[in-house]
């Protein structure tokens, strides 16, 4: 509400033309639809978790064609990518998730569309999440038990706690289910979005110990996650948007059709004629609210509340 | 009578031929009388013989040490030419004692095979010695000789000029025809007036000071091609500005006449004869060649124009070298802009005459260190001013600017000539972010200009590509990888295709572009521009565009709903313009000052909007609140109100009454 009245007042003039009424609504509209962050300031990308996935997957329709060329591009031109939705997008979350990408690892290697992209979607997503886990994990490496501090919530925690310093070397990581007794405090306690926990226990049971970046790597790739935080298709489906590439096809043939005319014909062309066929087109994927609502009902976990938020 | 032709006839032919004979004979006499004598007195032998003999008229006594022939004259000859001794083509090998001949003035050895000069150390009269055509292989044994005068010594095997410490009254010295390397131990000639130097193996000529009387100095196939500058005697240079000065020194030593220089390859030069005479007027020949008037004067223009011609490609280096050194100056400013180096750590520093490497992390610069390199350039390059901190050039047709402050030269006012020609436009040390504020004048100023340079003009990220749209025309893009990042991504050239696909660029980076190109670029980029037109609400599209689209867009608004109306409607309204297609022109960019201020606006934007929005809540949570009450009492009220009523029409007279009074009361 208080972004619309915002924009509003930015746009007077030209509003007060059309009339506030359809302004609200083409608001609203776009919020639902999750176009509303195009080219906006990154404090209002990153103010709602709304926000945040509405942009991840405008990313993913914007380049998904990127991707699907096949080439592979540094941190640094994602980076560009980004900027080129949002102007003042800050290099330290593209930073944070190419070294999700490569584990922390020679940072200027060439990532992969898709890993990338999933690695970017738990950095920007749950970024204040992520911070917490650093916490805790760098607590866990040095000994000191973040449990002692907080009344756990399950009961088993309580037969868990360890006085003893962890011993162990950072390359062995910690130990995963005292790892994950922590984290389940985090999202009982946090107020920022978090991971369903159930679906983060499933991620740990597979392994005994684990590294930061092991974590944040599984993170990223595990499906379930994804499709509980709803912006994203699988990954399997991530080249595919039958909708956009009909649209693509037209513009290709539109661009091809013209350069084999010459080049030199007035550059007021026909090329320039808008892809305004009908208003808007509706993206073939319903609105992320329909879809959570969806996971909801099949996970059956605890989803982040965006209500929480602003 | 025919006999006494004939006779007479005979006579004369007799005549003839007896004098004839008797010339002939005379000479035969005198050379067969000389030979004769001297062959008589004189015998070759080796050193190493020993030789004793005696022969007619003549007394050759063998000297003490063994070796060398002694020679005497008889009285006779020693009368008829007493102080002149001739001994050429004697086959001798050595110098022969003479003795008794301490008179002598006039000493003739030529055509020998003399290796060394000895033996005449007595003759301290000798004025000529003639050593000419032997094998003599240094200079030594005239040191005793103090009234030598002419000492000719051509044709031999000197390497080196020496011993000659005490002919104080050499007048003429000839050493022509030797392997003299080098010119020295002969400052001290002062009486020396001809110097013959000529084929020797001169490379440079130096040390002929102090040759003050010379007049003559022939130094002709040498390798003679430089010059040293010495008081009263200069010499040639290969380099041209030096040559000028030494001639004009040469032309102070009023005492040389006659030079002598052909043969060396100094000589060769076009110019050498007549900047010769035109700097030496007093020179009456130049090599054995007497100068005419007409000359003189034919060489003094030609070498006024060769000056001329000279100064002004000096001019033209100098300038290029100062143009050079201000683009130094650009670009060490344009590293140390870019590395932030702090400059007020580096004015507690001494200021020393360093010369500063360009190299970012080692420069520290201040204001005073470019001045001290300037006083550096100023001696080695004359006419250096203050270096410029930016540079405006045009070249052909390309406009180069270089530094910051160039940007200001499309302020002013330039010739449609000038301006009509410019094609090409490149930036070099500047701001991209101050490039973009100036684009929209390139079209007003430069109307023809298509290609765009960029180098060292920090492009960084595919966004600013977006600020070129606003152009009118690009069909050439060259971008340098040196300094500017941005090439060093894989999707650079497509994005450039893709967002100013209006522009049909031909090249970029010297490339042409192929159709496969602009296809990919559409494939790759195609839906960016989708999304960014279509699904961007209304209100944003016109925030992002400028005035000139608020039009298009108010009447597309009106008719929204009508498909194949707009299209054609807006392409005809595109072609008008000549301007971008929309689909794209979402595509913005912002320099990073602007974004800052909009981002500030924002701020103030959103602290009013937040309170304002809190405050409508507030209201919204009392009404709501109010509503909630009231909902809860209003049963309990309704049912009072009720019950009031009802009690009070119980009685309906005293009630008729009640309101009654009611009324009256009203009124009054």
């Amino acid at each position: 509400m208080e972004d619309a009245v915002s924009q509003l007042l930015e746009n007077r003039e030209d509003i007060s033309q059309y009339g506030i009424a359809r302004f609200f609504t083409e608001y609203f509209n776009s919020v639902r639809q999750g176009t509303h962050i195009l080219f906006r300031e990154f404090s209002f990308v990153q103010a709602t978790p709304h926000n945040r996935a509405s942009f991840l997957r405008t990313f993913w329709r914007c380049f998904r064609t990127v991707g699907k060329n096949g080439d592979l591009l540094t941190a640094q031109e994602y980076h560009c990518l980004l900027q080129l939705l949002c102007p003042d997008f800050p290099m330290e979350l593209t930073q944070k998730a190419a070294r999700i990408v490569l584990m922390d690892d020679a940072m200027d290697c060439l990532m992969s569309f898709s890993d990338f992209l999933f690695a970017f979607q738990i950095q920007f997503y749950y970024s204040e999440f992520l911070e917490s886990v650093a916490a805790i994990y760098q607590d866990l490496l040095a000994g000191k038990n973040p449990n002692t501090v907080i009344v756990p919530t399950s009961s088993s925690g309580q037969h868990r706690q360890r006085q003893s310093p962890n011993d162990c070397s950072p390359l062995d990581g910690v130990e995963a289910s005292l790892f994950y007794q922590c984290l389940e405090s985090l999202c009982d306690r946090s107020k920022y979005s978090c991971p369903p926990s159930a679906l983060v226990k499933e991620m740990l049971s597979s392994a005994q110990r684990l590294t930061f970046y092991g974590f944040l790597m599984a993170l990223a790739k595990d499906q379930g996650i994804n499709r509980a935080l709803g912006a994203l298709p699988d990954k399997g489906d991530l080249f595919l948007d039958p909708a956009m590439d009909q649209e693509l096809e037209k513009l290709v043939a539109r661009v091809s059709g013209l350069s084999v005319s010459g080049p030199t014909s007035s550059s007021g062309d026909s090329s320039n004629v808008p892809v305004r066929n009908s208003p808007r087109i509706n993206s073939p994927w319903k609105p992320l609210h329909h879809r959570r609502k969806m996971d909801a009902e099949s996970e059956g976990s605890n989803e982040e509340t965006d209500s929480s938020e602003n | 009578k025919n006999m006494g032709k004939y006779y007479s006839l005979c006579y004369l032919h007799l005549k003839l031929v007896t004098f004839v004979l008797n010339i002939v004979l005379q000479f035969e006499f005198r050379i067969n009388k000389e030979q004769s004598s001297f062959h008589n007195r004189l015998l070759q032998h080796d050193l190493e013989k020993n030789y004793s003999g005696r022969q007619d008229n003549t007394n050759f006594g063998s000297s003490s040490s063994i070796s060398f022939p002694v020679l005497q004259r008889t009285a006779e000859e020693k009368i008829l030419s007493s102080d002149r001794l001739t001994l050429e083509r004697q086959k001798l090998t050595v110098c022969p004692v003479i003795d008794g001949e301490d008179h002598l003035r006039l000493l003739n050895f030529q055509h020998n095979f003399i290796t060394r000069i000895q033996n005449i150390s007595n003759l301290q009269h000798l004025v000529f010695l003639d050593l000419y055509d032997n094998q003599i292989e240094e200079i030594s044994g005239v040191s005793t000789l103090r009234s030598l005068r002419v000492l000719l010594l051509g044709k031999n095997r000197i390497k080196k000029i020496s011993n000659l410490e005490n002919l104080k009254n050499l007048d003429v010295l000839d050493l022509h025809g030797n392997q003299i390397t080098k010119i020295e131990n002969i400052g001290h000639l002062s009486e020396l007036r001809v110097l013959n130097l000529a084929r020797n193996l001169l490379t440079i000529v130096e040390n002929l000071n102090g040759l003050d009387s010379l007049t003559e100095l022939n130094l002709r196939h040498n390798q003679v091609s430089a010059i040293v500058r010495k008081k009263t005697l200069c010499l040639f240079i290969f380099d041209f500005f030096s040559f000028f000065e030494d001639i004009l020194c040469l032309a102070d030593s009023s005492s040389l006449s006659d030079i002598t220089l052909d043969g060396n390859p100094i000589a060769q030069e076009t110019w050498y004869k007549h900047t010769v005479l035109h700097h030496m007027m007093q020179l009456r020949q130049l090599d054995m060649k007497r100068i005419t008037e007409e000359e003189r004067r034919m060489a003094s223009v030609a070498a006024r124009k060769e000056e001329e011609r000279k100064r002004e490609s000096h001019k033209q280096t100098l300038l290029k070298e100062k143009k050079r050194l201000t683009i130094c100056n650009i670009a060490r400013q344009w590293e140390i802009q870019q590395n932030r180096i702090a400059l007020v750590a580096s004015l507690n520093q001494d200021k020393d005459n360093e010369p500063c490497q360009i190299n970012g992390s080692d420069s520290y610069v201040f204001p005073e260190e470019s001045r001290s390199l300037n006083t550096i350039l100023s001696s080695a390059v004359q006419g250096l001013s203050v270096l410029e901190s930016h540079l405006v050039e045009v070249e052909g047709d390309t406009l180069c600017l270089y530094g910051a402050g160039a940007l200001e030269c499309l302020d002013r006012n330039w010739s449609v000539q000038t301006a009509g020609i410019i094609v090409t436009v490149s930036f070099t040390f500047i701001e991209f972010d101050e490039i973009v504020q100036v684009l929209t004048k390139l079209k007003t100023k430069f109307p023809n200009s298509v290609h765009l340079k960029f180098k060292e003009t920090n492009l960084v990220t595919l966004q600013q590509f977006n600020a070129l749209g606003q152009m009118h025309r690009i069909e050439q893009l060259t971008v340098d990888p040196q300094g500017n990042p941005v090439v060093s991504f894989t999707l650079w050239k497509y994005y450039v295709l893709f967002r100013l696909n209006h522009f049909n660029l031909q090249k970029i980076n010297g490339v042409k572009v192929t159709e496969n190109d602009i296809v990919m670029a559409e494939r790759l980029f195609g839906i960016l521009a989708y999304v960014a037109s279509s699904e961007l609400p209304h209100y944003r599209m016109l925030s992002l565009f400028g005035e000139s689209r608020r039009k298009q867009f108010h009447y597309l608004l009106e008719g929204k709903g009508k498909k194949s109306g707009i299209g054609s409607e807006e392409s005809s309204d595109n072609r008008r313009n000549g301007g971008e297609s929309t689909t794209r022109a979402t595509l913005s960019y912002t320099t990073k000052d602007f974004h800052m201020e909009k981002l500030e606006e924002i701020k103030e934007r959103k602290t009013f909007c937040q309170t304002y929005v809190e405050n409508l809540v507030k209201e919204a949570a009392d009404i709501n609140m109010k509503n909630e009450s009231l909902q809860k009492l209003w049963p309990q009220m309704f049912i009072e109100l009720v019950r009031d009523a009802v009690i009070e029409i119980r009685n309906k007279n005293s009630y008729m009454k009640l309101c009654l009074q009611r009324i009256t009361d009203q009124k009054q």
